[in-house]
């Protein structure tokens, strides 16, 4: 028997543009269920940059695309502000790019109104000691850095605080129709198998990569073309600022700085199949090569990993009258009852990660639209609530940077993390300063037991040694302290420690090819895992 | 913004073994140190390009560079926890005891021109409680005697004429407690037809960086590397017979200055037992050494380890007649040079020690050498009266040679 749901909107894809409208929706009270097949940024909304846009890299190439850029880049730091670092970003002119690219990026900034200032090379120089020192002109813009993982975290929890509904780890194995019309979505537990039937007049197809998939589920042809980038993420953090190379938007040209470390990338390649993550050893190559540019030690400095995501490219066909909404060339929101007939159909894709609030408004109206309501966007205004805790700062026994983690993280969980410290104040993940408490947490929201999913809100193993050490003590004391069963622990174990090698293996040499002998040295010898064994907690 | 940088990337290389940690004297007696591979390496990664963050526990750190030696990746430990030190002392202050502490030099010459009265009143308990109250310098504390007749009042050659020509880094210790030490060191030289000069010199500078005295420490470290890269330019090797201070001339002074002089300068130091198994390797050594029947155990001084020389001084004096010598792996002995006077780290130094002292109280050797004066203010208090620095033994058994000789 399938357990039934009755809902307004079902939203298929828990990425950044589905959890964004999953929260828009809420606040406009409209009663939504979002489905995602693996954890909330499992696609595209965790592998990018986590670059909060100006509008700088736009101005030139896509003058509105620049224009919705800045809007949001203001809108989001002030509503989402604990997830944004306010770095400001440079644009830095090189020998090896065109002059007069310059003058005509300059104009078109102060057309579309994002504030450029000119500073001057020795200040650039003494701000980020890593920089070409034959850079010819160097701009500042209001570039942000901002933390994907915990502003999905954020935007999600806020959604279900307002009486929104969210299935992670549910795959959509059908979508029904009636009439021509969207009836149901029958979405299957991936750990239990259990199906559930979820009613609503309106879905929504959120789901990035796998658009035409889903699309597909419903008959309904679509054109995404997955555009897969990598990136890498530097031992440590290279720059204060992020850095962009001032030319027409290529190849590894940005360098975002990212709490302790530093994003670089990216790249691009078409590629088939929207579950893509595949990673190649000469495309890292090129793109370190590629990068002296901006970075000229850039082959010195450790990468700790290297990872990949798709960024999902509406195309239309042909030359068919445009009935979806295409908004801009960065967005394109298809309403597929315009398109093919289909009521209650909606596919938002494309965009970006800066742009994503935007995203689910243009979205949320047409939703309200369909479904004959008025109410209007909140999104713009109401923040999520703040991710600073400063009184982190008077703990008696943390180490100063565990505190200082803390204290830029906490949160609204901060009595919370407060409680568990008293029982238990060790660090558990050193690289990250990552405590047993803020795990802890986690580990009691959630059904399952996943190390990778305690990864993306807890930094849990994103530091260099990926999980060498941290992953197993974690699992360890999970079985130990939280009745999480020795087999569910194992498997986490096991599949944690192998997405960690995969994005090693890639940039493996040197002191990151050491670190991963020593990872198996520790997994082989230490814990007696054989290769390709199990674990056993 | 610090008026010093250091910039420094090989925590880039940090596999997080945490070999430094377990090696680590402090770590091994007290969980309220985070450990060398934490507030070295760790520390640097997570604060490069961000805001500085200070972190008390690094007062704990005692700079004693046992963690340079365990590191399987050559990362900088030492170095990076002496950035950690600096940043807190200037975040949180420097006391007056700390400032008078690292001020070795200063407080050698001023306490050894008032010497006999500075040596009885460091043994008058009231004084010492009198210290202990508005210093917190603890009063059981011993302290070492300082001289009136310093090394540096007695020896004044500034140039040697030999075809060898040794430039001597006589440090604190030897130049204001242990002048003797000094001239065994010019009498073993003599013995080997090598002449000894003395170079304008100051405090090498580890107090000043154990007490996070970073822009001090940095201004006696070039001065000392100008005055002694004019001995190197002419061809003298730079010897000195205290471990901490070859440690920081060859070790801290490329890391910390990065300059080609201070690589230059490193390349060129030796303690003075590295020097003379130098000149034994090099068929070199006078070795008309006397017999002495005599029974030794040496401990070996964290600075000493650190360097990664191996024990010169065992090498050395194995080469005299019937000598036993047996290195007595005591670990680190606790005083850590100013790091046992503090009132606050006291407990913690006798907890250090504790180790050392069973392993030296239970051995039956005629008296213990070692290398390091501050090693041997700690010995002194917690185990043994008899502490020689091996170049006092050399000097002793090339002597010994002259009065056969006369008999």
């Amino acid at each position: 028997m399938r357990e039934k749901f009755e809902t307004e909107v079902v939203i298929i894809g828990g990425g950044m543009t589905g959890t964004g409208l999953l929260r828009d929706l809420a606040l406009r009270g409209i009663k939504t269920i979002l489905v995602e097949q693996f954890d909330l940024g499992h696609g595209t909304s965790t592998r990018n940059h986590g670059l909060l846009h100006s509008g700088g890299r736009y101005a030139v190439k896509d003058k509105e695309a620049a224009i919705e850029c800045y809007r949001e880049n203001i809108i989001l730091k002030k509503t989402v502000p604990g997830s944004i670092e306010h770095t400001g970003g440079l644009f830095v002119k090189i020998p090896e790019d065109p002059d007069d690219y310059v003058h005509k990026w300059v104009n078109m900034c102060n057309e579309t109104g994002i504030p450029v200032e000119k500073i001057s090379l020795e200040e650039a120089f003494m701000q980020e000691p890593y920089l070409n020192k034959r850079a010819e002109a160097v701009y500042r813009v209001p570039d942000a850095s901002v933390d994907p993982f915990t502003m999905l975290t954020d935007v999600a929890a806020d959604a279900l605080n307002r009486g929104a509904g969210l299935l992670t780890y549910h795959t959509v194995s059908r979508i029904e129709t009636k009439n021509a019309e969207v009836s149901y979505v029958v979405a299957r537990d991936r750990y239990t198998g259990v199906e559930k039937e979820i009613h609503a007049p309106v879905i929504v197809n959120a789901s990035g990569p796998w658009g035409a998939y889903i699309a597909k589920l419903a008959q309904i042809p679509l054109k995404v073309i997955n555009n897969k980038g990598m990136l890498t993420v530097l031992n440590h953090r290279i720059n204060k600022q992020v850095i962009n190379r001032l030319r027409m938007p290529g190849d590894a040209d940005i360098f975002v700085p990212a709490h302790d470390v530093t994003i670089f990338g990216t790249t691009g390649r078409n590629v088939e199949k929207p579950d893509d993550t595949s990673l190649e050893r000469e495309e890292f190559k090129q793109m370190v090569e590629d990068g002296k540019a901006l970075i000229p030690n850039l082959s010195n400095i450790r990468s700790i990993r290297a990872f990949s995501g798709s960024r999902p490219l509406f195309e239309e066909e042909g030359e068919k009258d445009l009935s979806g909404r295409n908004v801009t060339r960065g967005m394109a929101l298809l309403d597929h009852e315009k398109r093919e007939g289909l009521k209650g159909f909606i596919t938002i894709t494309g965009g970006k990660l800066t742009t994503f609030r935007y995203m689910a408004e243009k979205t949320a109206d047409l939703i309200c639209e369909k479904l004959g309501l008025h109410q209007g966007c909140l999104t713009q205004e109401i923040a999520v609530p703040p991710r600073q805790s400063k009184e982190f700062l008077k703990h008696p026994s943390l180490p100063a940077l565990a505190k200082k983690k803390l204290c830029s993280w906490a949160g609204i969980n901060n009595s919370q993390i407060h409680s568990n410290l008293e029982e238990d104040n060790r660090v558990v993940c050193e690289c990250e300063q990552v405590t047993w408490a803020e795990i802890q947490l986690y580990i009691n929201q959630s059904n399952h037991f996943n190390l990778e999913d305690l990864r993306r809100r807890t930094r849990l193993g994103m530091g260099p040694c990926q999980g060498s050490y941290c992953y197993h003590r974690t699992a360890a004391l999970a079985v130990e302290k939280e009745g999480v069963s020795g087999e569910e622990a194992a498997e986490a174990l096991t599949d944690g420690m192998d997405k960690r090698k995969k994005g090693m293996n890639v940039v493996a040499h040197g002191a990151t090819d050491r670190q991963l002998k020593m990872m198996e040295g520790v997994t082989a010898v230490s814990l007696g895992i054989k290769k390709g064994g199990k674990a056993h907690v | 913004m610090p008026e010093w940088s250091v910039i420094d990337n090989s925590f880039d290389k940090c596999l997080k073994c945490n070999a430094c940690t377990v090696i680590c004297p402090v770590s091994g007696v007290s969980l309220d140190f985070g450990g060398p591979k934490h507030l070295g390496p760790e520390y640097k990664r997570l604060t490069d390009n961000q805001i500085t963050v200070n972190e008390p526990s690094i007062e704990l750190c005692t700079l004693c560079g046992t963690c340079d030696r365990s590191c399987p990746e050559g990362v900088h430990v030492s170095l990076l926890t002496a950035y950690g030190k600096a940043v807190h002392a200037e975040k949180s202050g420097t006391t007056l005891r700390d400032l008078t502490l690292s001020r070795a030099e200063l407080v050698g010459k001023l306490a050894s021109a008032f010497a006999p009265v500075t040596n009885k009143v460091m043994k008058i308990k009231p004084a010492r409680k009198l210290m202990e109250w508005t210093m917190h310098i603890p009063a059981e504390r011993q302290f070492p005697e300082y001289k009136y007749n310093h090394f540096k009042k007695k020896y004044k050659k500034k140039e040697a004429t030999t075809e060898r020509k040794v430039a001597f880094f006589s440090g604190c210790y030897t130049t204001y407690n242990a002048p003797h030490v000094g001239e065994a060191f010019i009498k073993v030289m003599e013995y080997n037809g090598i002449e000894v000069a003395l170079p304008e010199q100051k405090c090498c500078g580890v107090p000043m960086f154990a007490n996070g005295q970073m822009k001090q420490g940095l201004k006696n470290a070039s001065s000392n590397t100008n005055s002694l890269l004019l001995y190197v330019n002419e061809g003298y090797d730079i010897v000195t017979t205290c471990s901490s201070c070859a440690s920081s001339l060859k070790k801290d002074y490329p890391a910390f200055l990065q300059t080609e002089e201070a690589v230059k300068v490193s390349k060129n130091i030796y303690g003075s037992e590295e020097y003379l198994r130098k000149l034994y390797e090099e068929g070199e050594l006078n070795m008309s050494l006397a017999s002495l029947d005599e029974k030794a155990g040496y401990f070996s001084p964290c600075h000493m380890k650190g360097q990664g020389v191996g024990t010169p001084a065992i090498d050395v004096l194995e080469l005299i007649p019937d000598y036993k010598v047996e290195d007595m792996d005591a670990g680190c002995c606790g005083q850590c040079g100013t790091f046992g006077f503090k009132k606050e780290k006291y407990p913690l130094s006798m907890r250090i020690g504790n180790g050392m002292r069973q392993t030296i109280a239970e051995s039956t050797k005629d008296y213990i050498v070692t290398e390091c004066g501050m090693c041997k203010n700690q010995l002194n208090q917690l185990a043994v009266e008899k502490v020689k620095h091996p170049i006092e033994i050399i000097k002793k058994s090339y002597e010994s040679v002259l009065e056969k000789d006369r008999l």
